[in-house]
């Protein structure tokens, strides 16, 4: 079955005084039908200008130095990258969403969400308001709000956690095949963190869509993803099914992710953050970038880049040339990581 | 700081929820309604101008009053009692009265639409002679500034669309040059440079507001006329305001631009027309109604020589007629009425405003949870 | 984020208002229009302090050559007693800068003040002040100038630059408080204010250093509408100034029916001309500090 979308050594620069910045180097990932991937990262490891890429949304001051976007949809496989403009609108939205995050300003604050609707609607060749309306109010109730109040109202009189869901309603009006969703749950408070998630969950086995979704929380990918990467410095270090990166990570980066993560039962003390800082993706160092932080770290690594290695467990990627310390270290039991490293 | 079960005690305790109480809250609730915080404030700015004017006239030494009063009794036809009492009804204040009186009824008069009367033409009441020649200056300075919005808006928001090339270049410095040359000087050097060096404006003809002859009626021969005379000073204001709203709009467009619904916008899909009208345009132009009314309050002020210029009689020239016969009502009269009209046209800019940003005008702002 | 960082390498000997100086130029370099209004400014400086020094009043009224067009002997040609308008020009700057600087002075002292101070305390007070500005911004500025200029004659510079600025601080000061209310929100503010530092300390340490700029910017702001409104005045005769002045070579064209001779062409313009060039270099030169300074701001 071909994947619905397939990223093929993906590498985006952004154009600075200093120099280009290299916030996306060589990313390649596949999306099969129904299935959701989480992309894991830091603040500024390239996540946001991956996705936001997907749809050639990015500045002008971003450039795609390399690579291939392969969508597959109903008319078969063609390259985002080589869409023409008027294709290029049409392909978004309705083939693929994109939901913001802090969905706080992503509507306009002088007219009303029914309008929004219908703008929307519009500008992929639905004219009938009757229909927009029907499909308006059969979306709103999808995630559970009351139309009648919803599609009067202006954004700024709707909560955070509300327009976030509009906005996942507007999301599926065209029946895309595709939503990408960056930090979904970001700004929210936790209780409508919950029920995002669960809306999400529900969403997804009802209506069969795959999802691409951007966080720097774990958590979440725990409850949605079926598969994981991690990514750091703009590069894929790690990807995985979501319980093979969970229990049986094979990049200390992940390791160092997975144990910063405070659990609600457990040891305490196991918990710990990761020193250091993100390298300058201007001047990028010769090996692997992950080498001030990592507890693993020896001369070999620092010489060249390592390339990304299938692991010993099947579908699994590691970016890292001691990999089996790692596996020695992590084993294969379905336990969590924490729980087995104490250092 | 979150509230605790001893505060809420605590508050409940200090403002009970008697029906009174909650009534008088209810009426203090409509202070938070922006239409009543308008009218209030334009009231209180009519009446804080009145107040100057009383001042100016009253208390200043060298003030009109004295002046009057020394000019009647200089040939000594009249007596000093004479004269105060003249002076004083000429002004409408009682002299007589302690100061405090006499604000409070020179107060009641303004209200009434009692403004006194000329010093020069006696007995003519100044609210019929500055309620002459306003209409004249508000239709040049209205029209004026209507076109220069449209056209300034227009321009602004081509220029940020276009921005950092020469088109760019070309209506921003154009935009700050000519905001930069006072009005007055406009109209100046339209009828030395343009009408007296170079001929090119038959400036004599196009003088005054009226061609002699023509009747006031409803007919095409008199708009067609008023229309021709006023075409110079609304040139003038045109030109004297574009500058500002090019600028004004190209900046708000920029920022609009680098909103985040801008970008989730084109993720939706939607064409870059309707982005440019709906989501760019009506955002960046709200903050340029607000200041409609206050250029337009600067515009007048600098009718006053403007109008001299071109002999157009609206309230700029009236009020340097005044200044000249130091008709002290009339100028009076004349700061007066402007303020009041520039305090309606700025209730108008506000209501307008707020029906057109959701986020003001609803008493109230955001009640979803 | 710090690319206003001073450079360190070579200049690093010099001393640091130079260094910042040479960075200022250097950013200004980068809008032309910029730098072109900026050298205007320098330009009428020196023309209306530093000339005058060198070049003496001539008031020799000479009968015979009224309203003479440029020649070698007079560039800017006569006036309607044949004083050369050069020289006029030369002399007639030091009073309308003098005034715009005094005047800008004060307003965006008066501004600033009240701007912070209501900004920061916020509650009554606040609202209090913004009403008086917006009553102030409100009203009529140039009609209630003439107004006022009639009734109380103000004879002097001084008197003339206070009443400018009592009238013409409201719209400076709701810029300032905007921007005071933005930088309230800043860490470092909120840092010293849990310290209890004070509200002096906040507005004269913390925030004011920050804004700088906007200050500088509506310095030069300020004094376009200084020019603007003492040019007005005085053409009308409403301020009784002796001496030199441009606007008054204005009033006394006015007065004589200058404007309609074809011969007095050059005596009217000359003034005029001098009176937008300086408004220019201002306005160029301020569009361009808001250029400079406002992305920057935005962003961190």
């Amino acid at each position: 079955m071909t994947p619905i979308l397939s990223v093929r050594d993906l590498s985006i620069d952004y154009r600075t005084r200093r120099g280009p910045v290299h916030a996306v180097r060589d990313v390649s990932f596949d999306i099969a039908k129904g299935e959701t991937v989480a992309v894991i990262g830091e603040s500024g490891s390239g996540k946001t200008t991956l996705a936001i890429s997907l749809i050639r949304l990015s500045p002008r001051s971003a450039k795609i130095v390399k690579g291939q976007i392969l969508y597959t949809g109903a008319s078969g496989t063609t390259d985002i990258r080589t869409l023409p403009e008027d294709e290029l609108r049409a392909f978004r939205w309705s083939e693929c969403a994109m939901v913001f995050q802090a969905a706080l300003n992503s509507f306009n604050p002088v007219i009303n969400i029914w309008e929004q609707f219908v703008d929307t609607a519009r500008a992929h060749g639905m004219k009938d308001p009757k229909i927009v309306h029907a499909r308006a109010e059969e979306l709103l109730d999808l995630v559970r709000l009351d139309p009648k109040r919803v599609l009067r109202a202006y954004p700024h009189e709707l909560s955070g956690g509300t327009k976030q869901r509009v906005l996942i309603a507007l999301s599926l009006l065209l029946k895309p095949q595709l939503i990408i969703l960056d930090e979904p749950t970001t700004a929210l408070d936790i209780l409508t963190q919950r029920s995002i998630i669960d809306l999400l969950a529900q969403l997804k086995t009802a209506l069969g869509f795959s999802m691409i979704f951007i966080s720097h929380d774990l958590s979440i990918a725990a409850e949605l993803a079926d598969r994981m990467i991690t990514m750091y410095a703009g590069i894929v270090v790690e990807r995985a099914a979501v319980t093979d990166l969970f229990y049986r990570p094979r990049h200390p980066y992940s390791v160092g992710l997975l144990r910063a993560v405070p659990r609600v039962s457990g040891v305490i003390g196991a918990v710990a953050s990761i020193p250091g800082s993100p390298p300058d993706l201007i001047r990028l160092p010769p090996g692997c970038t992950y080498v001030p932080r990592c507890p693993l770290a020896v001369a070999a690594c620092s010489e060249r880049e390592p390339d990304l290695v299938p692991v010993d467990t099947p579908d699994h990627d590691a970016r890292c040339i001691r990999w089996r310390t790692v596996a020695e270290q992590v084993g294969t039991a379905e336990v969590a990581v924490v729980e087995k490293i104490v250092v | 700081m979150t509230a605790t079960p001893a505060d809420a005690k605590m508050v409940a305790q200090r403002f009970p929820t008697t029906p009174r109480a909650s009534r008088a809250r209810h009426i203090l609730g409509y202070w938070r309604h922006p239409v009543a915080q308008a009218l209030l404030k334009a009231f209180l700015t009519v009446f804080v101008t009145t107040t100057i004017t009383f001042f100016l006239i009253r208390l200043m030494p060298g003030n009109p009053i004295d002046i009057k009063i020394d000019e009647l009794t200089k040939d000594g036809l009249m007596t000093y009692a004479e004269a105060r009492s003249q002076a004083a009804s000429l002004f409408s204040i009682d002299l007589e009265r302690p100061l405090p009186e006499q604000y409070f009824s020179f107060i009641t008069s303004v209200a009434r639409g009692d403004l006194g009367y000329s010093f020069v033409s006696q007995g003519t009441p100044v609210t019929a002679i500055v309620l002459a020649v306003l209409p004249w200056t508000l239709f040049a300075v209205g029209t004026g500034l209507l076109l220069s919005f449209s056209v300034g808006v227009f321009l602004g928001l081509f220029a940020a669309y276009n921005r950092n090339t020469l088109i760019d270049h070309v209506l921003s410095i154009g935009g700050s040059v000519i905001s930069a040359v006072p009005s007055y000087f406009i109209a100046l050097l339209i009828v030395i440079v343009l009408g007296v060096e170079l001929r090119i404006v038959p400036y004599t003809q196009m003088r005054g507001a009226l061609s002699a002859g023509i009747t006031p009626g409803f007919t095409l021969e008199f708009i067609g006329d008023v229309l021709y005379h006023a075409i110079l000073p609304v040139s003038v204001f045109f030109l004297a305001t574009l500058g500002h709203w090019i600028l004004g709009m190209k900046s708000a467009t920029v920022n609009a631009l680098e909103e985040d619904y801008v970008i989730a916008a084109r993720a939706r899909g939607l064409s870059d027309g309707r982005i440019m009208t709906a989501y760019v345009g009506r955002n960046a132009v709200l903050p340029l109604v607000t200041q409609f009314a206050i250029t337009a309050g600067y515009a007048i002020g600098g009718s006053i020589l403007i109008e001299q210029y071109f002999v157009y009689q609206g309230v700029g020239l009236r009020l340097q007629a005044a200044l000249l016969q130091r008709d002290y009502p009339v100028m009076q009269g004349i700061l007066l009425l402007v303020t009041l009209a520039v305090v309606i046209a700025n209730l108008l800019a506000d209501l307008l405003y707020s029906r057109l940003d959701p986020r003001i005008g609803r008493a109230g702002g955001a009640t979803g949870t | 984020m710090t690319a206003t960082a001073l450079p360190r390498s070579r200049d690093s000997a010099l001393p640091r208002p130079v260094q910042a100086a040479i960075e200022f130029l250097r950013l200004l370099s980068r809008r032309p229009s910029g730098l072109i209004g900026f050298i205007g400014i320098i330009f009428f400086l020196v023309l209306a302090f530093i000339a005058p020094i060198f070049v003496p009043n001539q008031e020799l009224a000479d009968v015979n050559s009224i309203y003479q067009t440029p020649s070698l002997q007079h560039f800017l040609g006569t006036d309607n007693s044949g004083r050369d308008v050069l020289n006029q020009i030369v002399q007639g700057g030091r009073e309308i800068i003098g005034v715009a600087l005094v005047t800008a002075f004060l307003t965006t002292l008066i501004a600033t003040t009240l701007g912070a101070v209501s900004a920061i305390v916020g509650g009554k007070v606040d609202a209090v002040l913004v009403a008086v500005a917006d009553i102030v911004l409100t009203i009529p500025y140039l009609i209630v100038l003439i107004v006022i200029s009639a009734l109380a004659r103000p004879t002097n510079f001084l008197a003339l630059a206070l009443v400018l600025s009592l009238l013409g601080w409201a719209g400076l000061m709701r810029q300032v408080r905007a921007q005071v209310l933005t930088l309230k929100e800043r860490d470092y503010v909120e840092a010293a204010r849990s310290l209890d530092l004070g509200l002096f300390h906040v507005v004269f340490r913390e925030i004011l250093p920050n804004m700088r700029s906007y200050i500088v910017i509506h310095f030069v702001l300020a004094m376009t509408g200084a020019i603007y409104a003492q040019v007005a005045l005085i053409v009308l005769g409403l301020v009784p100034f002796s001496g030199k002045n441009w606007a008054l070579m204005l009033y006394f064209a006015n007065t004589q029916g200058a404007f309609y001779f074809r011969d007095a062409f050059w005596y009217v313009f000359s003034p005029i001309f001098a009176i937008i060039l300086l408004q220019l270099s201002l306005v160029l030169f301020v569009n361009a500090l808001e250029d400079i300074f406002n992305p920057r701001l935005r962003s961190s």
